[in-house]
C-alpha cells in the first residue's frame, strides 16, 4: 500500500506556506468555502498526474498565491525575488531509489514527488525586460512547470507511482471531468497489455465499419469516401463511457453519477487505486445515499482517502479524529488526531449534532436547551445593541451534558467558547468543579451561583416577572406561570420572543457571558 | 561480501564475467566508464534472460555520479544544469565555482571531489547499501583523478564489490584533473597496490586468456608491446605488415574489413572507426588496423615502447578487436583516399 505521509505547498493559491500530514488511510479536509480545501486536492492531483497540459489548464495565474504575486510587484521587482511556487508530495517508503532523496524543501532524505513552477533561467534576458516596465506586469508567460521525485531526476505523466483518482462532485456536469474520471477509471482497472489491445482492436473496427457497413455509400462517390475519425480526438478513451445496467453514468441523475462515480472507484477489485480524492461527496446526495456512500468510504481500506467535506453527517460518521481542519484566517491546519475516541464516538452517533458548525466558529456560546437558543439573540441585541447574525459568535445548543465533548475540540482548536448551563441546585460541584481540568483562558462557564436559580426558566422569570406574568398569567387555572414556563420551555421562549423582545431583560450570568465572549 | 578487482586481458571476457555473476534476485548496480561497455552489459543482460531484471540498474559512470549520487543531495541547493565535460580553465578558480562552471554546469571531472567537499558521500553510501548489495564496475583501468579516489568510497560500502578493467586499456583522460593521480598509470605493480590498499583482492589469474584473439595475435602484441596476453585457443591466424599499394588498397575498399585510424577516421570514405571508440566492442573478424607514421616508425624499429603511453595502449585496443587476422598498414598509404571537404558545390550540381 502507497500513501501520501504529508504535503508542502509553497504560494500554491492561497496558501503561501502550508505543511500537513496525512493519515494513511482517511483525510477529512473540513473547512469553510474559500478555506483552500480544495486547493490540496487539486495539489495532490497535479503532483500525481504530472501533466503539463492539466497544469495549463489551470493557468500559473490561478496557481499562484496572489500575496506573493503582489508583494514581489510592490517591491523593487527584483529579478531574484521572483517567486516561486512548489508543490511536494513526501510519500511513504517505496524502496525506490527513483523516488528517494533529498530533493525537496526539507532537506529530508525520503520518498517523494513535487511540482515546481519557477522562472525559466534560459528567458532571463526577456523576464529582465519585463520587469523594466513602468507597470505592474507579472512575468507568468515566462515560468515554466516541472515534475520531479526527490532524487531531483524529473518524471512525467508515464511513470504512475501512485495510482490516483480525483472525483469533484462539484463539477459534475462538467464534460472534461467526467472524461478524466472514466480516463482513469479505465486506467486503473484495464491491464498494461489489454489497453494496448484494446485500441488496437477499436481502430481495426471502426476500419472494417467503413469497409464494410460504409462502403455502399462510398462505392457510388468518386475521389472521396466517408470513414469513422481516429485521432487524438476520437480514440477508445475519448469514447468510452461507463454504464449501469446498460444506462450510461452521463444520462444519469447528478445525485447518481455521484454516487456510482464514487461507489465504483473504491468498489473491491478496483482496489488497484492507491489514492482517491473525493471533492464535496455531499453535493447532489440525498440522506440515505449519503448515509450508503458514507458506508463505503469506511470498507475501503487498501485506499488512502482524501474527502473534502462542510457535511456533519459526513465527518463524524467517517471519524472525526481523521479531520484536518483549515480556516480561511490561517494557513495551519489543525488536526483532531488527539481527540479521545471516547469524544470522537460520542458524535459518531449523537444525532443531529452541530460539530462541524462549531469547529469552524472562532467564537462559540454553548447553550443547555432551546429556550436559551431561541432568546440568545435578543438577549444578545439588548446587551449590545447590536445584531448576532453579524458577528463572528456562534450559539449552538448542545443539550444536556455533552458540553464537555465540545470543550475537549474547543481545547484542541483554541475556539473560545462560552458555557451557559444550568447549576442544577449545585452550583459549585457542578458549574466550577465539574470544569476544572477545562480552566483555560478560552473557555468559561457561566451560570447563576445562587442555587435556587437551578434552572434557565427560574432566572429569567426572576428578571423578566412583569411581561411574563402579563403573557401568560390570564390562562393560568391550577399551574403557577413559572410552572407553565417550566413545562413549556420552547413554546413560552418564542412566545416572549415575540411579542416582548424588545422589553426582555438579560439574566446576570448571561450578560457577563456575552461581555467576556465579546471581550 | 567479497571485494575484488580482476585485471584481465582483451577479449578474455570480462563483460560475460560480470553478466555471469548476476542472478535474477540480485539487488546489483553496474557502472562502465563507457558507453560501448554500457551497450555490452545491458547486451549480455538480455541475451541471459531476453529481459532486464527490475532488480538490476545498468548506469554509466557519469550518469551514475550526476543523477544517482549529486542530484539525490545536492541538486536542490545548487541546481546543476548538465555536465561540463572539459576541464575547468580556471586554475585559480575558487569555491563553488571551481566545480561549476558559469553556465551552472558541472565539471566532470570534478563531480567526485564536489561530493566530497559537500560532504554527502555518506547519503551517497547509505543510498548505494539501501537498494543494492552488489557493485559492479566494467572499464575500472579509465578511473583517473578523483574519479579514482572516488572508487575507494564505493568499496567502503557493504556491498559486495566486483571491479574489472586491464591496465593497458586505459584510454580516457575524461577523469584526469591537474596532479591529481598524475602518475596513477606509470607503473602497473604500483597500481595494483593502490587497489590493495582500498582493501580489495587483486586478482590477475582469472581473466588472463584471450578468446578474441589467437596465438598469433597475442604474440604480436605481447612481443611489440610488452603486454602480457595469452589465447585461450590454439588456431593459427595471420598478423600481417602490409606496404604494397595494391595490397593496401583492396584492404581499404574491402568492406567487411574494419579501418580502425587512431582518430579522425570520418575524413576517409570507407567502414571505419577510431582506436579508442572500438574498446569494448567484439564484433570484427578480420581487422586493418591504420597506423599514423609516428606509431609505424616505431613498429618498425621494434621501439614501440616509447611511445605514449596513450597511443600505445589504443593500439593494443585496435589490434586487440581482431578475431581473425590482423593487417596493419601505414596512415601514409592513403592519402589518395582522404575526403575531400564536404563541398558546396558538390550539392549544389544536384540541382
Amino acid at each position: 500500500m502507497s500513501y501520501i505521509k504529508s504535503i508542502t505547498l509553497k504560494n500554491f493559491k492561497r496558501f503561501d506556506e502550508f505543511s500537513v500530514e496525512f493519515d494513511p488511510e482517511l483525510n477529512l479536509l473540513i473547512g469553510d468555502n474559500e478555506a483552500g480545501k480544495s486547493s490540496i486536492l487539486l495539489a495532490i492531483d497535479l503532483v500525481l498526474s504530472a501533466s503539463r497540459s492539466k497544469v495549463d489548464s489551470v493557468g500559473f495565474e490561478a496557481l499562484f498565491n496572489n500575496d506573493a504575486v503582489t508583494h514581489f510587484l510592490n517591491n523593487g521587482k527584483k529579478y531574484e525575488d521572483l517567486p516561486v511556487l512548489y508543490a511536494e508530495l513526501y510519500l511513504c517508503e517505496q524502496n525506490n531509489a527513483f523516488t528517494h532523496g533529498r530533493f525537496n524543501s526539507l532537506t529530508q532524505n525520503c520518498d517523494g514527488l513535487l511540482m515546481e513552477i519557477q522562472p525559466n533561467q534560459d528567458l532571463s534576458l526577456e523576464i529582465r525586460d519585463v520587469l523594466k516596465q513602468e507597470d505592474n506586469n507579472f512575468p507568468y508567460e515566462f515560468y515554466m512547470v516541472s515534475f520531479k521525485t526527490f532524487s531531483g531526476n524529473s518524471f512525467s505523466s508515464y511513470s504512475k507511482f501512485l495510482k490516483h483518482i480525483f472525483i469533484d462532485h462539484s463539477q459534475i456536469n462538467n464534460d472534461y471531468a467526467m472524461r478524466e474520471y472514466i480516463k482513469s477509471m479505465y486506467h486503473i482497472n484495464a491491464l498494461g497489455s489489454e489497453k494496448r489491445t484494446h485500441q488496437n482492436e477499436y481502430r481495426k473496427h471502426k476500419e472494417t465499419y467503413k469497409t464494410t457497413v460504409l462502403a455502399p455509400l462510398n462505392n457510388r462517390i468518386d475521389n472521396y469516401a466517408f470513414a469513422i475519425r481516429t485521432s487524438s480526438k476520437a480514440n477508445l478513451e475519448t469514447d468510452l463511457t461507463i454504464t449501469e445496467d446498460n444506462i450510461s453514468i452521463d444520462n444519469k441523475g447528478k445525485g447518481k453519477q455521484s454516487f456510482i462515480k464514487t461507489e465504483f472507484a473504491l468498489a473491491k477489485g478496483s482496489e488497484k487505486a492507491d489514492l482517491v480524492l473525493l471533492e464535496e461527496p455531499e453535493n447532489h446526495l440525498s440522506h440515505l445515499n449519503m448515509k450508503r456512500l458514507i458506508r463505503r468510504i469506511k470498507e475501503a481500506k487498501q485506499t488512502q482517502l482524501f474527502v473534502t467535506t462542510h457535511n456533519t453527517l459526513v465527518s463524524t460518521k467517517l471519524n472525526l479524529k481523521k479531520s484536518i481542519l483549515i480556516n480561511s484566517q490561517t494557513t495551519k491546519p489543525l488536526l483532531l488526531k488527539e481527540l479521545s475516541n471516547d469524544t470522537a464516538k460520542f458524535f459518531m452517533k449523537a444525532p443531529d449534532n452541530n460539530v462541524v458548525e462549531f469547529i469552524l466558529s472562532k467564537n462559540v456560546i454553548l447553550v443547555e436547551g432551546d429556550a436559551e437558543f431561541i432568546l440568545m439573540e435578543a438577549f444578545y441585541k439588548k446587551e449590545t445593541n447590536d445584531e448576532l447574525e453579524g458577528t463572528d459568535i456562534h450559539v449552538i445548543s448542545v443539550g444536556g451534558t455533552s458540553f464537555k465533548r465540545y470543550l475537549e475540540l474547543a481545547m484542541i482548536l483554541k475556539i473560545k467558547t462560552a458555557v451557559i448551563r444550568d447549576n442544577d441546585g449545585d452550583y459549585q460541584r457542578k458549574c466550577v468543579d465539574n470544569y476544572k481540568k477545562y480552566g483555560n483562558d478560552h473557555i468559561r462557564v457561566f451560570a447563576p451561583s445562587d442555587n435556587a436559580k437551578y434552572t434557565f426558566e427560574v432566572s429569567f422569570y426572576d428578571k423578566n416577572k412583569a411581561n411574563c406574568d402579563a403573557l401568560f398569567e390570564a390562562s393560568r387555572k391550577s399551574r403557577t406561570v413559572l410552572e407553565y414556563m417550566l413545562d413549556n420551555k420552547s413554546d413560552s421562549a418564542f412566545e416572549f420572543l415575540d411579542k416582548c423582545a424588545a422589553d426582555i431583560v438579560t439574566p446576570y450570568y448571561m450578560k457577563k457571558a456575552i461581555a467576556w465572549i465579546r471581550g | 561480501m567479497d571485494k575484488r578487482v580482476i585485471f584481465a586481458v582483451a577479449g578474455s571476457g570480462k563483460t560475460t564475467y560480470i553478466t555471469r555473476q548476476l542472478t535474477e534476485d540480485q539487488r546489483a548496480i553496474i557502472l562502465t566508464y563507457s558507453i560501448n561497455n554500457l551497450e555490452n552489459i545491458k547486451t549480455g543482460i538480455l541475451k541471459k534472460w531476453g529481459f532486464i531484471p527490475q532488480t538490476i540498474k545498468i548506469y554509466s559512470y557519469f550518469e551514475f555520479l550526476y543523477s544517482f549520487c549529486y542530484k539525490p543531495f545536492l541538486s536542490y541547493s545548487y541546481r546543476a544544469r548538465g555536465i561540463n565535460w572539459e576541464s575547468n580553465k580556471e586554475r585559480f578558480a575558487e569555491n563553488d565555482a571551481r566545480y561549476i562552471d558559469t553556465y551552472k554546469r558541472l565539471y566532470s571531472n570534478r563531480i567526485a571531489k564536489f561530493l566530497e567537499v559537500k560532504t554527502v558521500i555518506d547519503d551517497v553510501k547509505s543510498r548505494l547499501s539501501k537498494y543494492f548489495d552488489f557493485i559492479y564496475i566494467d572499464g575500472v583501468q579509465d578511473f583517473g583523478g578523483y574519479d579514482f579516489n572516488f572508487l575507494k568510497h564505493l568499496v567502503d560500502t557493504n556491498l559486495s564489490v566486483l571491479f574489472v578493467g586491464d591496465f593497458f586499456q586505459h584510454t580516457y583522460d575524461t577523469s584526469r584533473d591537474g596532479n591529481v593521480n598524475g602518475k596513477l598509470h606509470a607503473d602497473y605493480s604500483e597500481y595494483k597496490q593502490k587497489f590493495e590498499k582500498m582493501g580489495l583482492t587483486v586478482d590477475t589469474t582469472t581473466l588472463v586468456k584471450s578468446h578474441r584473439c589467437s596465438p598469433t595475435v597475442c604474440s604480436f602484441i605481447a612481443n611489440n608491446l610488452s603486454i602480457n596476453i595469452e589465447s585461450a585457443r590454439d588456431d593459427v591466424t595471420a598478423t600481417l605488415i602490409i606496404e604494397d599499394i595494391d595490397q593496401v588498397a583492396s584492404l581499404y575498399k574491402n568492406a567487411s574489413i574494419i579501418k580502425l585510424f587512431l582518430e579522425q577516421h570520418y575524413k576517409y570514405h570507407c567502414y571505419s572507426r577510431n582506436w579508442g571508440d572500438c574498446k569494448g566492442e567484439n564484433k570484427y573478424q578480420d581487422v586493418c588496423v591504420v597506423v599514423n607514421a609516428k606509431t609505424w616508425k616505431a613498429l618498425k624499429a621494434k621501439k614501440m615502447k616509447e611511445l605514449a603511453p596513450l597511443v600505445r595502449n589504443k593500439f593494443y585496443v585496435a589490434c586487440s578487436r581482431a578475431n581473425k587476422d590482423l593487417y596493419l598498414i601505414p596512415e601514409d598509404l592513403l592519402n589518395n583516399y582522404l575526403n575531400p571537404q564536404p563541398s558546396k558545390s558538390g550539392q549544389l550540381s544536384m540541382f
